[in-house]
């Protein structure tokens, strides 16, 4: 199968990216605005922002690095959009994902092992909420919200109770040393290839096969996806389970990734909020997996460049915040626009 | 969607305008004196403004920087990924005399760090790792010094007013918060001795004790406090942070029920002077100094005694200590005007000097005998004739819950 490279861009849809581009633009605009209006210097702040972030080898790696969980997440999203389906379960999975790795590394240390447990457990949590969808018709946004709240506390007993460090209670115990992603450099493990090779497969996926086919269909318009022979349900289904299998990778290479500790925190802190962060991620990448790389390494950037806007622009963490809030919001607008627009169609239709 | 742009336009347009306003009037500029050097300190997750941990690190930071004529950087945490960007971000500008990490959830990413950049100082406060790199200086506080105080305080009211119970309520069962138990219950333990010294009465007082789980959980705190009070707590030491906040509103209402505007029943503050967060309720509190081990660090590394490895500081050096009225002042003057004024309206004072005297009226509520007790222990614990027990585990904790007596403990502490 043989596709070339305008194809790809065809389906990206140009007007989305320069829609995206003007949207990044007005934000940090806004941001500057701000900025400026509290005193600080919007020059030097953004040029310690860009420098933290793409500044030095430290600074990219850590762009990656931030960029790699809610890249897995966002996709998560956007199968879910692609198929009509509101998913915001990629929480939930990424919980199990994280402590599928720890549980499974410390029963055989294999890097595989962990990340495919990470897979299936992930999947796994994302059933139940496909199933009442499926089945029972149940919204998935009031079960996977639930969902999402059960794993949580329940992965939490897990990081307190059985899988707490002796020697150190406040995290769980950690990943064998042969069990861990192999290190580029700088604190960026494999974990980003993996992820981009993911974000590429669910292109694939979409674009270039039956499966995804049926999916985009019965996202646009299931009555007529049912009429051209093909099954919503299955493909709601499937949309759940390869979501939860993509956070749960996400929230497994998130433990066996990133050091230095390579262990869940007490109180699940290293583990909470990716999944929510994802669906903004996914809005300004337009729940397309090449666009969702290019956003997913934009917030990257955002993260990775607070270290320096503070020490040297002398910006507070909370004003960073509230800046990056402004941007993250203007840029998510024209896709979060298209999401509305879309629901607001298939109600009407 | 052309429409739309527009309408967005217009008003990014207004809010422009507005904003020219503002920029004009509050441009603050940077006033650059010739400073000597410069120093950075890291905030954990909990960040400015928690009126404890951080705020009290920034209190010594912003000391020392004063004092040796240093610029001062600070980097808050967004989440616990943060801590390594941000301490190796600072090291690899290499002109920080010191990089400052406030709290034992970064010891793993000091670690880290400071091995990749071993000309690079670093303190830690309350982290502690065996293999720590040589230039990390580890500052630790004998929590259990501290406790003991609130400990003999505790006890001895509960004596003084024939009461047979007091209660200590924690946050996380982490091997930090032993030492506080510890030296909580060898505190109590020779109140009772004392207490038989002096009048001749035997005294026998079980402390309750609860780990909540959580630092960040008032709600937990209450429920926690209001079960002890029910059993007939007459005295609670809080352990807990956030959630022992919540111990203060129970033993507030515990009084409001019986009509009363001081206790007994008293709380104990940790950590800062907390006692103006509720007047009348709470005795005295914890002092951690965070403040002290930070600004002992800077000095140390100005004057280049800085030294790698564990640096301890307890009663002997005011690290730890029990407040006083001054101490709980210093504190309140801390605090932000606004907040300040807030506070003082919410209790209903016209000035600071009304919440002084309610302050001393309220350990006032208390014989001036039982605070001369409390400050002869102190005294034999600086001269190192008590030792208090300091278990850092399970097995540790254990056996000091199972003494008898304080001689016993101290034992332990051998």
């Amino acid at each position: 199968m043989k596709k070339s490279g305008s194809e790809i861009l065809e389906s990206l849809n140009i007007k989305a990216l320069i829609e995206s581009l003007i949207a990044i633009f007005i934000g940090f605009l806004i941001g500057a605005i701000v900025l400026g209006a509290f005193g600080y210097d919007p020059l030097s702040a953004y040029y310690w922002l860009f420098q933290g972030a793409l500044g030095s080898t430290y600074g990219i790696a850590s762009t990656l690095r931030y960029a790699t969980p809610i890249m897995l997440t966002a996709l998560t999203f956007a199968l879910g959009t692609r198929t009509g389906i509101f998913n915001i379960g990629a929480e939930g999975s990424f919980y199990f994902g994280a402590i599928a790795a720890v549980i499974f590394t410390n029963i055989w240390a294999n890097m595989w092992f962990g990340l495919a447990m990470g897979m299936l457990l992930g999947a796994l949590w994302a059933l139940p909420a496909a199933a009442l969808k499926v089945y029972r018709g149940v919204h998935e946004v009031i079960s996977t919200i639930m969902l999402n709240w059960i794993g949580w506390f329940f992965v939490l007993w897990l990081i307190v109770g059985p899988y707490a460090n002796p020697n150190d209670p406040n995290k769980t115990i950690r990943i064998p040393i042969e069990a861990r992603l192999p290190n580029i450099g700088y604190g960026l493990s494999i974990a980003i290839i993996i992820a981009v090779i993911a974000a590429a497969l669910t292109y694939f996926l979409l674009w270039h096969t039956t499966l995804g086919f049926s999916m985009r269909a019965s996202g646009m318009n299931p009555k007529a996806a049912r009429y051209g022979g093909m099954s919503p349900k299955k493909a709601v289904m499937w949309s759940f389970i390869l979501g939860g299998l993509l956070s749960g990778l996400g929230g497994a290479m998130k433990i066996m990734g990133e050091g230095p500790t390579y262990a869940i925190s007490q109180g699940g802190a290293n583990i909470y909020g990716f999944g929510f962060d994802g669906i903004g991620v996914s809005l300004v990448g337009r729940n397309h997996p090449l666009g969702i790389i290019l956003a997913a390494l934009f917030f990257g950037m955002l993260r990775a460049g607070t270290a320096l806007m503070q020490a040297e622009a002398q910006v507070p963490l909370e004003i960073i915040k509230v800046i990056q809030g402004i941007i993250v919001i203007t840029v998510a607008i024209p896709g979060l626009y298209d999401l509305i627009k879309k629901v607001a169609r298939r109600g009407a239709a | 969607m052309k429409r739309w742009m527009a309408l967005f336009l217009i008003g990014l347009m207004a809010i422009s305008v507005v904003a020219s306003g503002c920029i004009g009037g509050g441009g603050g500029g940077t006033t650059t004196t010739e400073k000597k050097g410069a120093i950075a300190i890291v905030y954990d997750v909990g960040g400015r403004g928690d009126l404890s941990f951080n705020d009290m690190a920034y209190l010594g930071a912003s000391k020392a920087a004063k004092d040796f004529n240093l610029e001062l950087t600070e980097l808050q945490s967004n989440s616990e990924d943060d801590y390594v960007k941000n301490l190796e971000t600072l090291a690899s500008q290499k002109k920080y005399l010191l990089i400052i990490a406030v709290g034992f959830m970064m010891t793993d990413a000091v670690k880290q760090v400071a091995s990749e950049y071993p000309d690079q100082k670093f303190a830690i406060i309350d982290g502690f790792d065996k293999d720590m790199p040589k230039n990390v200086m580890m500052i630790l506080f004998k929590e259990n010094e501290g406790s003991a105080l609130a400990g003999a305080l505790a006890g001895l009211i509960a004596a003084n007013d024939g009461k047979d119970k007091v209660g200590i309520v924690l946050g996380m069962e982490i091997p930090v918060l032993y030492k506080f138990e510890a030296g909580y219950r060898f505190g109590v333990k020779w109140a009772e001795d004392y207490y038989k010294q002096k009048t001749g009465k035997e005294a026998k007082i079980d402390v309750l004790y609860q780990y909540t789980g959580s630092f960040g959980d008032a709600a937990k705190g209450k429920a926690a406090a209001q079960a002890q009070l029910q059993q007939g707590a007459w005295v609670i030491y809080q352990v807990a942070g956030g959630t022992g906040l919540g111990v203060f509103d129970a033993v507030a209402d515990e009084l409001k029920a019986e009509g009363k505007k001081m206790g007994p029943p008293f709380a104990i503050g940790v950590d800062s002077a907390q006692d103006w967060i509720k007047p009348g309720v709470i005795i005295a509190s914890m002092m951690k100094r965070v403040d002290v081990g930070v600004y002992t660090a800077v000095k140390d590394a100005v004057n280049g005694n800085f030294k790698g490895g564990v640096l301890e500081l307890g009663l002997k050096e005011k690290g730890v200590g029990l407040s006083t009225v001054d101490d709980v002042m210093a504190m309140f003057n801390s605090l932000p005007e606004d907040t300040q004024k807030q506070k003082l309206k919410d209790l209903g004072f016209n000035s600071k000097d009304e919440l002084k005297q309610y302050l001393e009226q309220t350990r006032g509520q208390i014989p001036s005998w039982i605070w001369d007790a409390v400050d002869q222990l102190k005294q034999k614990i600086i001269s190192g004739e008590i030792k208090v027990p300091a278990p850092m585990d399970k097995q540790g904790i254990e056996a000091v819950r199972k003494a008898q007596t304080w001689q016993e403990m101290e034992n332990l502490a051998k």
